[in-house]
């Protein structure tokens, strides 16, 4: 077994084993290259930072990277065997090199787009330089010669990883920039409840009242207290308890026609987006807040 | 009839002490952060809680954070996240003020008044003075407050390389009404 033989195997068993050691550090989140077929990859940046997968319909093409560990192994079995594992080897390299890639990309994003640390650097954990270390020697040792052809095929690899990542990259930004939300009206109530019982909750235990409808869609009923139109055809519904805790709507412009109509003892359905409760030194009260609301019928 | 002069009295002081202080809860409030290279962080709350105190010229104001409403929901996402207004842990902003020679101001007559506030801004843990600009317009019984202002975001801890890249404003502009 020639030296050449010798480092392949031993890149080849580095790619394998760097391949679920930390690649990256976002906040408390240490990612490994498996984390990107395990569908954990997105998943973290979607719980650190609100950055999901942008395109989640293409997410099952990351399981393609499986092959680098599978690929890796197999090398070294069939390097054994005296087999031809030309191929296998340079795919197991060339996909690593573009995982590591992808790592390093998106991590500069989120210090770019985001602010989450001062340097990309910072993120960058040392194994993340090994596995990439490992796949260019796995690539550059695999079978004899054929350096022109390997030369090229890591040269197109890491350019159509960057050129395809800030492809991606655009439009993923371009959606979700041109994003907007769905009209209320589209959207089912999480709960349906009276004002009376809203109210009750949030002043019996607001932490837990919070946590439950906060960024929850609701549909409540109930009299209401006041209804202020303003200038620029927004409006707001109020409904109060008698004790002195409040739920007050913001309404959608789209609605200021329907709320014309309305007054102070109507009984009403109102459905929104629950802002979660205040409270007011101001008013000596609780406030509960809505978003996006509507009117939901008289 | 002394118990009944005093008595008399007191509900009249108290009635009087309660019209002199005014309040609402659908004051607006508009933030406005954008700048050249992103038109989108600006958000807008018609649920402050405000009050004016015509006697002593006190103002205050309470916004929920999470009301402020944006136009794209990844932008309001990212405002209320834990990296920038964590409304989570701290749900207000609060503002607490004075307007300058309030006794200049006729409440019970109908004008329009220039008027300078000195007050602390109170955004996350950060409370910082600030002063103020606005005019008070009497009409009737209403008393209507425009005023607007700009803060800097690094005095309240508030960076990001998206202000540092700048696609927020370093200063946004908030601009206060509110009709009492």
């Amino acid at each position: 077994m020639g030296t050449t033989t010798k480092l392949n195997i031993f890149a080849a068993a580095l790619l394998a084993v760097s391949f679920f050691l930390p690649w990256v550090m976002w906040k408390d989140a240490a990612l490994s290259g498996n984390d990107m077929p395990a569908g954990e990859f997105f998943a973290a940046a979607k719980e650190k930072f609100i950055v999901g997968n942008p395109f989640p319909h293409f997410s099952f093409a990351f399981k393609i990277f499986w092959l680098i560990p599978a690929g890796a192994v197999l090398t070294i079995v069939l390097t054994f065997l005296k087999k031809n594992a030309f191929w296998l080897t340079i795919v197991a390299g060339l996909l690593s090199i573009a995982l590591v890639l992808l790592y390093f990309l998106f991590s500069k994003s989120l210090v770019n787009q985001l602010g989450v640390s001062k340097s990309t650097w910072n993120l960058v954990k040392p194994w993340l330089f090994v596995q990439a270390l490992a796949a260019v020697v796995t690539v550059v040792t695999a079978g004899d010669g054929k350096w022109l052809m390997k030369g090229c095929l890591l040269f197109v690899t890491v350019v159509g990883t960057i050129i395809g990542f800030n492809m991606v990259s655009k439009q993923a930004e371009k959606k979700i920039f041109e994003e907007t939300f769905i009209s209320t009206d589209d959207i089912k109530a999480d709960y349906c409840l009276s004002v009376i019982d809203l109210l009750r909750e949030f002043v019996l235990n607001d932490t837990a009242a919070n946590k439950k409808y906060t960024e929850k869609m609701l549909q409540v009923t109930g009299t209401v207290s006041a209804v202020d139109i303003a200038a620029d055809s927004t409006s707001t519904i109020r409904f109060e308890d008698s004790t002195g805790p409040y739920a007050i709507f913001s309404l959608e412009k789209s609605q200021v026609n329907k709320i014309r109509n309305t007054k102070a003892g109507d009984m009403v359905s109102v459905k929104g987006i629950c802002s979660g409760s205040i409270f007011s030194d101001i008013l000596g009260t609780t406030s509960i807040n809505f978003k996006r609301s509507i009117l939901n019928k008289q | 009839m002394k118990k009944t002069i005093l008595f008399l009295a007191l509900v009249v002081g108290t009635c009087s002490l309660f019209a002199q202080r005014k309040t609402t809860t659908t004051a607006t409030v508009n933030f406005d952060a954008t700048t050249p290279k992103d038109a989108l962080p600006k958000a807008e709350n018609k649920t402050v809680i405000g009050s004016i105190d015509t006697q002593t010229g006190a103002v205050a104001f309470e916004a929920a954070v999470n009301n402020f409403t944006f136009s794209n929901p990844r932008m309001q996402e990212h405002f209320n996240g834990t990296n920038w207004m964590n409304s989570a842990q701290y749900p207000k902003f609060t503002f607490a003020g004075k307007i300058e020679k309030v006794n200049k101001i006729k409440f019970t007559k109908d004008g329009t008044y220039s008027v300078k506030v000195n007050g602390d801004l109170k955004i996350k843990d950060v409370s910082k003075p600030i002063k103020v600009e606005g005019k008070i317009t009497v009409a009737g019984s209403k008393i209507k407050v425009v005023a607007d202002f700009k803060i800097k975001l690094s005095d309240y801890n508030i960076s990001g390389q998206p202000i540092d890249a700048g696609k927020v404003d370093k200063e946004p502009k908030i601009t206060v009404t509110a009709e009492f």
